[in-house]
């Protein structure tokens, strides 16, 4: 893409960019690094990914601000106006994603979780690490211009879907199998819908990017495979 | 390749409308140079047109092709067809006079004749009708209300028209257009050399009038197109490059050079 001719807009965008980067890593260290805490009852991992949500809530205002002056000094428009609304829109959904990681991390150290048995613990795992390899890959898809790899990224998020009705179904097995794996398992189910929610986030930013890239919206209908719902209220 | 108006969104596409003025082949020369080359485009009547593009690019040529204004000038020519309600109006049976009743203009400085604001309306009018005195105040209080200039000037009728501010002139010249009932309205920059309150009444007025008239309006301010204008046809050295609905040449334009343009990428 050309240069403004006006080159501090060029630098006012690139601020805004680097802000939308900048987030993007810290929500997948947050992510990251609050199921491990979770996992592993690390105390002082769990506090790191707390206190990573005041650094994330005060990118979210920077850019805010920045977009905003933006918007009023230049009156950006085309891609420029996709670029800066899109991410205003994609912040929001990075610090809703630093508040579900945070909410993860906050259950460290809850009666129980510790114990919980070593099969559940894993398919959480497994469902993190799919969630956190959309949250690094949505950024970098978009930092890359790559719209048709954020259209493919977006409709992957059904396959965390499906692990979310594996995991909750299992829960539910291990609840009813012993009554002593419920408080653990409460605890867990939360974490899980957390990581089910943050892949909607990821869905969300995937969308905005694609749009902000090629100035067209993603059909609005993708697959949805949470079968959960059917079978109790969300969490 | 020809511009067309974008069918691949399921919004409203303007060309179901009705055409106003239909530009088919337009050549158009300044003597040996060509400014205009094989502009073809459509405008839908009672809605309003924006042109815009850098300065020399044919906008201006375009708009004054459309009232055959630029035949005043040797030299220039025009070739291809501009079909107003289906006629050619490029013929030269066409009569000047009655097509330019139809074309109102206003151009980029208010040009008010050196006589009341009153005579400034019935001048024009008395041109083409034979009316009474009482018809003729209700004429002009009807085109000065029309331009939302009547509560200002009411009082002071038989004040030179020249008197009056800057965008109270620009408005005095709209009231002039519309007092001789024509259209389709021609705006070349009308609101380039006023303050933001008076281009904020002309961008106003121009919104009421869109319900009786076709209004094209030629402007650097590519704000004030996306505000005023249904759609936009961003033209580039003669050539009309993309003609789309306004917020769609805003948002997402599919032309790489229309981007660029707007987005003060250019050159």
């Amino acid at each position: 893409m050309a240069e403004h001719t006006v080159a501090s807009f060029d630098e006012d965008l690139r601020q805004i960019s680097r802000l939308i980067n900048d987030m993007g890593d810290l929500a997948g260290s947050m992510v990251g690094g609050s199921t491990r805490a979770l996992l592993e009852t690390d105390n002082a991992l769990a506090q790191r990914v707390v206190s990573d949500d005041a650094i994330m809530d005060a990118r979210q205002r920077e850019l805010d601000d920045r977009a905003i002056t933006l918007i009023a000094k230049r009156q950006p428009m085309a891609d420029d106006l996709r670029h800066v609304v899109g991410s205003i829109r994609m912040a929001g959904d990075l610090e809703r994603i630093g508040d579900l990681a945070k909410n993860i991390a906050k259950r460290v150290g809850s009666v129980g979780v510790a114990a919980a048995p070593r099969d559940l613990t894993h398919s959480i795992d497994s469902m993190a690490q799919m969630v956190l390899i959309q949250v690094q890959g949505v950024i970098q898809e978009y930092m890359a211009g790559d719209a048709t790899a954020l259209a493919k990224l977006r409709n992957d998020d059904e396959r965390i879907d499906v692990k979310y009705t594996s995991v909750f179904r299992e829960l539910l097995t291990y609840m009813m199998e012993d009554p002593r794996n419920i408080t653990a398992c409460t605890h867990l189910l939360f974490c899980a819908k957390n990581l089910e929610r943050i892949g909607d986030h990821v869905t969300n930013i995937a969308e905005n990017a694609y749009y902000v890239l090629t100035g067209t919206q993603l059909p609005a209908n993708r697959p949805k495979q949470d079968e959960t719902a059917m079978s109790a209220p969300a969490a | 390749m020809k511009p067309m108006l974008s069918t691949d969104l399921n919004v409203a596409d303007t060309t179901v409308e009705k055409a106003k003025i239909e530009v088919k082949n337009l050549n158009f020369y300044y003597g040996q140079s060509k400014a205009l080359k094989d502009i073809n485009l459509s405008l839908p009547e009672r809605s309003v047109t924006a042109f815009i593009g850098p300065s020399g690019c044919g906008k201006s040529t375009l708009l004054r092709v459309l009232n055959r204004i630029y035949e005043l000038y040797p030299k220039q020519s025009a070739e291809g067809q501009v079909l107003l309600d289906g006629k050619n109006i490029l013929d030269r049976s066409q009569d000047l006079n009655l097509l330019r009743t139809k074309i109102g203009m206003v151009f980029q400085k208010p040009t008010p004749f050196p006589m009341s604001i009153y005579e400034n309306i019935a001048f024009g009018v008395r041109l083409y009708e034979k009316i009474s005195k009482a018809e003729m105040d209700n004429r002009v209080e009807s085109a000065l209300k029309r331009a939302a200039l009547w509560n200002e000037v009411k009082d002071k009728l038989n004040a030179s028209g020249q008197s009056l501010s800057g965008g109270q002139q620009q408005r005095l010249c709209i009231a002039r257009t519309v007092a001789v009932k024509p259209e389709v309205i021609l705006l070349d920059e009308p609101a380039s050399a006023l303050d933001p309150l008076s281009t904020a009444k002309i961008e106003e007025l121009i919104d009421e009038l869109q319900a009786e008239y076709t209004i094209v309006i030629v402007t650097h301010n590519m704000q004030q197109a996306a505000r005023v204008s249904r759609q936009t046809a961003f033209m580039y050295l003669g050539e009309l490059v993309e003609f789309d609905r306004t917020e769609k040449i805003f948002t997402s334009p599919r032309e790489k050079r229309t981007q660029d343009y707007i987005t003060g990428r250019f050159g």
